[in-house]
């Protein structure tokens, strides 16, 4: 697409579509996938969801919102987002973000450093409106034309105005669910600007002043978890019917029978997954129970509500929700009188609870968070267990590196030394750590399945990662060699699971992915059995 | 008083609004309320970690044990952002070509302006400051000035043309660039010519400035200065004016950006600073309107808000 059809007054003022994806464009993959016919196709939106959501952007949907019937909605709706624009750079309304905020408003120097960073606009073949400015450019000139003291008259002498229409305001909506909110944008940015911080607030201004959000995220998601106890929708007598079958589970593949620790007041530890592991992959809870009960470490698990799942997408697009879910996340462990809570297998789990909660979570609520990575690695390393790598020696690993955990947290050597520990055919990704490629599925996109937004995903924003795991398996990218990919995020797993099936990955090469702890289960010695099913993905 | 030239008065106000609106856009940006963590790795002060992009969360029970920072490190990261422009040269070498020689020169050039004060104190006090002086501070006051001016000059205005250049014909660039962007490279670009300019054509062109200087020190009139060295004058005093409230103040902001947002890892112990800074938060009063939150309340009572007729 030529870009003069993109500018920000096109954006503000075109009717209809604005950009139409070219999968032509997109950037090539190394073989097997190297032809365009071999990847998964983009479906086009049909022409009933065309016609009832908005989707002028690109024609993808994630919002899923009704097109306003009336020239008067339309102004009620623009004058709803310029009060919540407002209230993004009020101290009071937004303490959490308005100095990082601020700071990106007043001194990018447009100096485009971060667009050959960013993963989703580089690998669509350079679409204008994914590049990281594009909607920070956006926000800029409509917080210099309508927030700034004087702004309507300094705006235009600069050229920096813009105009609040609907179709914009609308456009910007969608475009906000168009970035991973995986920073590595920031990381190169020589001002210290950050767009995926930029991201993230416009999605605040939708959620927070107009109720406009994910359905996955908010109503399906957050909600739910603070409702029912899980976003899985799983409450708490669910979820413990559930561990009893895990237990059981458990003491087939391994003839390990113990009970998990439920609700054991005083224990050092709560440990917290993301309770779409039970659900999707039992195998990793399973894994953390066998080490922990191996090893010996005081824990417990919770049936509190929220204490169960780890997950707060919060973190993806409204503070308040993200405060509620992490305030009931230190509840559940205050109740329990735990030392520590520590976080199993999920990225932004991580670093919602462990990071950003950290200026959320005062006094008796500050109970310390700490990661699984490390714990697992003192108890690998203390030789508490039987461990023997060549168990794994069929299979090649290599380590996918979760944005949250690695990038945003700087937990990077950890995992890597349990993997090392664990197996003998290691090799890393390039760039690996915390320069790493996000699976696509970042800022809640793996859950987002609506519409043809999963096409988007597996063309677009996983597809850095597709590359990277091509790579480093090349030379034995054929299906008789075994491949792992070692994903320690529920979020990052559900990305590469639809990922995987889309391109048929498995099928075709073998590749399968999963977590860190399976492995080090799979290479105990006390096991009989293989842990990983390799056939059953 | 009534000797003063209008440009000496400009230049007066025009250092006042430019020292007072900095000093300002710092409180405002330093008084905004602590935020959330936004960490970004590497971050250079984590002892042994920092060139892997490590943290402390890689340690178990991190909370009891001694934060080991390298002050040095930091330090050493800073100084290669400062000097060379670092991330951009790793990140973007098409663009650090102008823009290493655009931020050297105008450090060379501040070096110069010292150079010029320094100058004009000694010729106050009664030295003149020429290569023929008998002292050797003041000849090396004079070589100083000369070689700091002509290389700052050079480099500054090379840069500052590339930069414009590639705005201007870089497409990337182009779409993204405003009126005010074009002019503030037209604006450096223009001052930094007439220096170099005036390097070649004028005799005495430090000693132009040199006592230009000075009468700013010393309160007494200027004295005639060349018509271009004039316009220059006139072009910084709008600089001045005009930088704080541009982008171009980046030098401040990049303080705020790396130490208080990417960098900034300090933990909320209990009963530490950050602690009461976060409770102050939470007792802010919140107003968004979507019917999940509770506002008219402090941020405390919409996050404790019983959530099971949430929306
Ligand atoms: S965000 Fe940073 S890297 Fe991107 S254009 Fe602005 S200053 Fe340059
Ligand atoms: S955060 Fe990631 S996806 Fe979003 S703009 Fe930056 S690099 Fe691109």
């Amino acid at each position: 697409m030529s870009d003069d059809k993109t500018t920000i007054k096109h954006f503000c003022h075109k009717p209809g579509q604005l950009v139409t994806l070219d999968p032509a464009k997109f950037l090539p993959l190394p073989p097997p996938f190297d032809k365009p016919e071999l990847e998964p196709k983009m479906k086009p939106l049909s022409d009933e969801g065309r016609k009832k959501y908005e989707c002028d952007l690109d024609s993808i949907i994630t919002v899923k919102f009704p097109r306003p019937e009336t020239e008067e909605e339309k102004r009620e709706l623009v004058e709803k987002f310029l009060s919540g624009l407002k209230k993004l750079f009020e101290k009071e309304n937004n303490w959490t973000f308005l100095q990082p905020l601020f700071l990106t408003m007043e001194f990018c120097a447009k100096c485009q450093t971060c667009s050959d960073a960013c993963p989703v606009y580089n690998e669509s073949g350079k679409v204008d409106i994914y590049r990281p400015t594009y909607r920070s450019d956006i926000l800029r000139r409509l917080y210099k034309t309508y927030v700034k003291k004087g702004g309507k008259f300094f705006a235009k002498i600069s050229g920096d105005n813009i105009e609040a229409t609907w179709t914009m305001v609308a456009r910007l909506m969608e475009l906000s669910y168009r970035c991973t909110i995986c920073r590595r944008c920031a990381q190169t940015c020589p001002i210290g600007a950050d767009n995926g911080l930029v991201t993230r607030e416009l999605r605040k201004i939708f959620s927070q002043e107009m109720g406009i959000n994910l359905d996955p995220l908010h109503k399906k998601g957050s909600v739910v978890q603070l409702a029912v106890g899980s976003s899985t929708g799983m409450n708490p007598a669910a979820y413990l019917d559930n561990i009893e079958f895990l237990e059981e589970e458990v003491e087939e593949r391994t003839d390990m029978k113990f009970k998990w620790p439920m609700d054991k007041a005083g224990a050092e530890i709560l440990l917290i997954h993301n309770a779409g592991e039970f659900l999707a992959w039992p195998e990793n809870p399973e894994a953390f129970a066998i080490i922990f009960e191996a090893a010996g470490i005081d824990y417990t698990l919770s049936s509190e509500l929220v204490g169960y799942d780890s997950v707060n997408y919060g973190v993806w697009y409204d503070d308040v929700q993200f405060a509620k879910v992490a305030l009931k996340h230190a509840e559940a462990a205050k109740k329990l009188g735990v030392k520590k809570i520590v976080l199993a297998e999920c990225g932004h789990a991580h670093k919602a609870l462990t990071v950003i909660a950290d200026r959320v979570l005062a006094g008796e609520y500050n109970i310390p968070r700490e990661s699984s990575m490390t714990l697992l690695r003192e108890i690998v390393m203390s030789g508490r267990l039987k461990l023997d790598a060549s168990r794994n020696d069929d299979i090649t690993t290599t380590m996918h590196d979760p944005c949250n955990m690695v990038r945003l947290m700087g937990i990077v050597q950890p995992q890597r030394d349990v993997l090392k520990a664990v197996s003998n055919n290691f090799r890393e990704m390039t760039p690996h750590g915390v320069y790493n490629y996000c699976c696509g599925g970042g800022s809640g996109f793996a859950i987002t399945q609506d519409a043809n937004f999963p096409d988007w995903r597996q063309n677009v924003s996983g597809r850095a990662k597709m590359r990277q795991i091509l790579n480093v398996f090349q030379d034995i990218i054929g299906p008789e060699h075994k491949k792992y990919v070692c994903a320690p995020c529920s979020n990052c797993k559900g990305a590469l699971r639809d990922m995987f099936a889309s391109y048929g990955l498995f099928e075709k090469c073998n590749v399968l992915y999963g977590g860190l702890v399976e492995l080090v289960v799979n290479a105990m010695t006390e096991i009989d059995k293989p842990f990983i099913e390799w056939e059953w993905h | 008083m009534g000797g003063f030239t209008v440009l000496q008065l400009l230049f007066y106000l025009s250092l006042l609004v430019f020292v007072i609106a900095m000093i300002m856009k710092a409180l405002k940006i330093s008084n905004m309320p602590l935020h959330l963590r936004w960490d970004l790795y590497p971050i250079p002060h984590e002892k042994g970690k920092a060139k892997y992009g490590g943290s402390y969360f890689e340690e178990t029970d991190w909370w009891i044990k001694p934060k080991e920072i390298s002050i040095a490190n930091e330090i050493k990261e800073m100084g290669k952002e400062i000097i060379f422009v670092h991330s951009l040269m790793q990140n973007n070498r098409p663009l650090w070509v102008f823009s290493f020689p655009f931020h050297f020169g105008m450090y060379l050039l501040i070096g110069f302006v010292v150079m010029l004060a320094l100058g004009a104190i000694l010729e106050i006090s009664g030295t003149t400051v020429s290569a023929a002086s008998a002292s050797g501070l003041v000849v090396i006051v004079h070589y100083l000035t000369v070689v700091l001016g002509i290389a700052g000059w050079i480099l500054a205005s090379f840069g500052a043309l590339g930069l414009l250049l590639s705005r201007m014909f870089n497409g990337d660039l182009r779409k993204v660039s405003v009126r005010a962007d074009y002019f503030n490279l037209v604006l450096l670009l223009a001052i930094f010519a007439i220096g170099l300019v005036s390097c070649f054509a004028f005799d005495t062109p430090n000693a132009d400035l040199r006592g230009f200087v000075g009468s700013l020190i010393s309160f007494e009139p200027a004295g005639v200065l060349p018509i271009a060295t004039a316009i220059q004058l006139w072009l910084m005093a709008i600089l001045l004016v005009y930088l704080p409230f541009t982008h171009m103040a980046h030098f401040l902001g990049k303080y705020f950006t790396y130490h208080k947002v990417r960098w900034e890892d300090a933990a909320n112990l209990r009963g530490n600073k950050i602690e009461a800074a976060v409770k102050e938060g939470l007792d802010y009063q919140i107003n968004w309107s979507a019917s999940h939150i509770k506002s008219g309340g402090t941020w405390a009572e919409a996050a404790t808000e019983e959530s099971s007729k949430d929306e």
